[in-house]
């Protein structure tokens, strides 16, 4: 490939190239780079070895005709089938929204953002349960797909109407101005730029699906992961579910390895900014009423449904208001687990991030592809993992706040990757040569030049990671010391015994804290954005 | 993600975030330890993995703790979950006593060798056919598989005279089934009583006209609804509804097949203790309390179930027992490995 002024103009990855900005090669990655990684890395390959090990255990007999039947021919199609519809839905619906709030006259655009963004504040099993109420059609297969659409589209948004953002206008001016069309320029010139926020973030929301229980728990949808906990449920079999999660696995591995190979070598630093102007907002005109329209449907059916549905069970509940005492207790231990874990979880994921988008090499490669596998897998057989390893080998730390803290790094690693390597892709790496050449050892350079730079995506992986932790349900009940009480866990209990009315306060407490990192995060990037 | 920030800010704002959670990272992991401690100084205390309606057994063990002093550590999570946990846990599990809300998954437990003998005085005060063989587990409640339904799809007098009708056309699309808390218990009685083909013919019929819900509570409340006119459950499900929503507008009703239907049958919430507990002693006493009069009392005071025991007089209006036969008990279903075969035959799973 070679470069050239054009070429670049019209495919920005062409950046990439070599000749471009008269850099080097990718490096190789510094020792306590690679010793930082393997510290995830080490982690999040014991559920592999886990599942490994069982399905060995369970023996060469039988394991294959116990596979290759009509029955998980059957989950293989709904589970296919629902992390795909999903991942494309949300990505196409996210995609335009984010277009259309960061590049139409679209009014009271700060409105139209946190009205995306907040689905996010409601965990899936609490829409889920809202939308099942609402008739026997919601709970087949198009009615998990939409479910779960609303629920995944602002996890591709937020990343996508960042990128839309930071977008210089002026690549798209020089294609209109060579003849390209809005769509066509849109295509050459936005899409790839805005690729690895879109595709970093798909990938998340399809291993997700993979692994999504509590949500289909209330639908009549059969996946692999509900198959999974079948298994537990009416066999007994630990090996035989780990067989199930095996093959959970390799479906998420082309997923996680491809989506690598399409961010490729491609690069997206610049190592001067410049000045962008701000873009002309394109106009809607006719467009207008569909669009607002659209933005309604989307706050109503993602934030709306379940809202009411709450305050429906807190009406007509005979519970209500039991443990209605538990709900501040349970919320400050829901924070005091969720704070620390994304904590962890974000300090182990920035050197997994910097070693690939700063360098190249097979191991960083795959330690930082191997989390996404994981987070695929349900939360219970990473559960059994941790306790299988820790009852052995670590038995003075078994069902202590560390050991939860470890697995739910484990768990929620690939959200805080996708949420720093946003910031990272924007980095140049020349900034630590530069740093280096000043005389710097490597991890000083690292940390005065490069690690600065990342702290919007480290604020970023935070929230997210946060948010997620503080939903978690089963690593907590059976790893978190005895008598531990989240927003989570009174949720489930409530739930299970049908006190409805006892459950809403927890879902709502948990709603609105989550809302708290939603609202900060859309209303900061708008605030800025919006400046003149 | 959001890298047009003002840096600066975000600076300050995640920096105080972090140390926020750094300090509560480091108070719980305090917390923690003292806690680790604590459970190793008291030899009274008992850890309980709980799988049972959680209020059910708060109740229990606060009974229990008046009447002997004894202090009782639950941790709550779904009885399968429980059961592959102390699998993985074997001889090193920290917990003494299992409470499951089904059989299966403490006989799973038996059968993998990790009870502990219940003592004779203590199985003596249940009937026989409430617990394992081996004595290795006991009963604590018994619950009936019953037939919900919604009143205004269809009349009492219309419904099916025997459970072996849902296996066939005439049901087509009018029922719900799950394949789980109590499922295989019905399908070994099938077993026992018609023989293994008419069971297997069952669950294929039951495949073609069923519809398979993930739940018994999303499979009952489908049929309070009206998206479906049956679903075949265990009869505390519809009592829960009842309770959370008021009996009288309800329009789902429970209904129980006439005379000796292989339909007609119970299944028990079952308690053990396992083998590796270093507080047996106290750990028999907690069981034995738990078929004693005043821990059946609490028992049945929060839920909607039967006593093991006679003599216990439960506040739901619980309809009698006698048409409920026993034609294989729950000692003898184990962990129902041959219900799970045949649904696998029958291509249910």
């Amino acid at each position: 490939m070679r470069w050239s002024a054009k070429r670049a103009l019209f495919d920005p990855s062409a950046l990439n190239h070599p000749k471009a900005f008269g850099g080097g090669r990718y490096g190789v990655p510094p020792l306590w780079l690679v010793l930082l990684s393997l510290i995830p890395f080490g982690l999040v390959a014991l559920p592999v070895g886990y599942v490994g090990m069982r399905t060995y255990a369970a023996g060469s007999s039988g394991i294959l005709r116990d596979l290759v039947r009509p029955y998980t021919l059957n989950l293989l199609v709904n589970t296919l089938t629902l992390s795909v519809s999903v991942t494309v839905c949300a990505g196409i619906i996210a995609t335009a929204a984010a277009w259309c709030t960061e590049r139409c006259d679209l009014p009271g655009r700060r409105w139209w953002r946190l009205a995306t963004a907040l689905p996010l504040a409601v965990p899936a099993y609490v829409s889920s349960y809202a939308w099942s109420s609402l008739g026997p059609q919601f709970q087949e297969m198009g009615g998990a797909i939409l479910i779960l659409t609303f629920y995944s589209v602002p996890l591709i948004y937020l990343p996508v109407s960042a990128a839309l953002r930071s977008l210089d206008p002026n690549f798209e001016d020089v294609a209109r101005s060579l003849g390209l069309g809005r769509w066509r320029s849109f295509g050459r010139v936005v899409l790839p730029q805005i690729a690895p926020a879109l595709s970093g973030s798909a990938l998340l929301v399809s291993a997700h699906m993979l692994a999504e229980f509590g949500a289909l728990s209330f639908l009549r949808v059969e996946t692999f992961t509900t198959a999974i906990y079948d298994q537990y449920a009416n066999e007994f079999n630990n090996d035989a579910a780990a067989l199930l999660s095996g093959v959970l696995m390799l479906i998420c591995l082309p997923v996680a390895f491809i989506e690598a190979a399409l961010r490729g070598r491609r690069r997206f630093a610049r190592i001067s900014r410049g000045s962008a102007r701000k873009p002309t907002p394109i106009a809607l005109g006719r467009l207008m009423p569909p669009v607002v329209l659209g933005f309604v449907a989307l706050a109503i059916l993602g934030f709306g449904v379940p809202l009411v549905t709450l305050c429906f069970w807190v009406w007509e509940g005979t519970s209500t208001g039991q443990g209605i005492g538990r709900v501040v207790p349970a919320l400050l231990t829901s924070l005091g687990y969720a704070l620390p874990g994304a904590v962890l979880t974000t300090l182990l994921a920035v050197p997994l991030v910097i070693a690939t988008t700063h360098f190249r090499g097979r191991l960083v490669t795959l330690s930082d592809r191997l989390p996404y596998l994981v987070h695929g897998l349900p939360g219970i057989v990473v559960a059994l993992a941790a306790v299988s390893v820790a009852i052995r080998y670590a038995p003075l730390f078994y069902q202590t706040t560390g050991l939860v803290m470890l697995v739910y790094a484990v768990l929620f690693l690939p959200l805080a990757q996708s949420a720093v390597r946003a910031s990272a892709e924007l980095v140049p790496r020349e900034l630590g040569e530069v740093a280096r050449s000043l005389g710097k050892s490597p991890f000083k350079a690292f940390l005065l030049a490069t690690l600065p730079n990342l702290a919007p995506g480290i604020g970023a992986a935070l929230a997210l990671v946060a948010l997620q932790l503080m939903r978690e349900l089963t690593a907590t009940l059976l790893l978190a010391p005895a008598g531990v009480v989240t927003l989570a866990t009174e949720f489930w209990s409530y739930t299970s015994d049908r006190a409805y009315g006892a459950a809403a306060p927890f879902a709502a407490a948990l709603v609105l804290i989550s809302g708290v990192p939603v609202y900060i995060f859309t209303i900061r990037t708008l605030r800025v954005a919006d400046e003149p | 993600m959001m890298f047009i920030l003002n840096r600066r800010s975000f600076l300050r704002g995640s920096t105080a975030l972090g140390s926020t959670a750094m300090l509560g990272g480091t108070v719980l992991g305090g917390t923690a330890l003292v806690a680790t401690a604590s459970r190793v100084q008291a030899a009274e205390t008992l850890t309980l993995y709980n799988g049972q309606h959680r209020a059910t057994t708060e109740a229990i063990v606060a009974a229990f703790t008046k009447a002997t002093g004894i202090e009782v550590t639950m941790r709550n999570a779904e009885s399968p979950e429980l059961s592959a946990q102390i699998a993985e846990e074997g001889a090193n599990s920290p917990a003494d006593l299992f409470f499951s809300e089904q059989s299966p998954p403490i006989a799973a437990l038996q059968e993998k060798g990790l009870l502990g003998k219940i003592d004779d005085a203590t199985l003596k005060m249940i009937p026989a056919k409430y617990s394992a063989k081996d004595g290795t587990w006991i009963g604590a409640s018994v619950r009936t598989r019953v037939i919900t339904y919604n009143k205004k799809l269809v009349k009492e007098a219309d419904l099916p005279k025997s459970i072996m009708d849902f296996g066939t056309a005439a049901l087509d699309g009018k029922f719900a089934y799950v394949k789980g808390d109590g499922f295989q218990e019905q399908i070994m009685a099938i077993v026992h009583i018609k023989g293994r083909d008419a069971a297997l013919a069952w669950l294929k019929g039951l495949k073609q006209y069923g519809r398979s819900y993930n739940g018994n509570r999303i499979a009952s409340t489908a049929v309070l609804n009206g998206e479906i006119a049956m679903a075949l459950s265990n009869n505390y499900y519809w009592y829960s509804l009842a309770r959370e929503k008021g009996e009288a507008g309800l329009d789902a009703a429970l209904y129980s097949f006439p005379g000796d239907d292989a339909g007609n049958i119970f299944n028990v919430s079952a308690a053990g203790m396992l083998k590796s507990s270093k507080k047996q002693a106290t750990a028999q006493k907690f069981l034995a309390f738990l078929v004693s009069k005043p821990g059946q009392e609490a028992m049945v005071d929060t839920t909607a179930e039967y006593p093991v025991v006679d003599g216990i007089v439960s506040p739901f209006k619980l309809p009698s027992l006698a048409t409920f036969k026993a034609p294989v008990t729950p000692a003898d279903m184990g962990s129902a490995a041959e219900a799970y075969a045949l649904e696998r035959e029958a291509g249910l799973i």
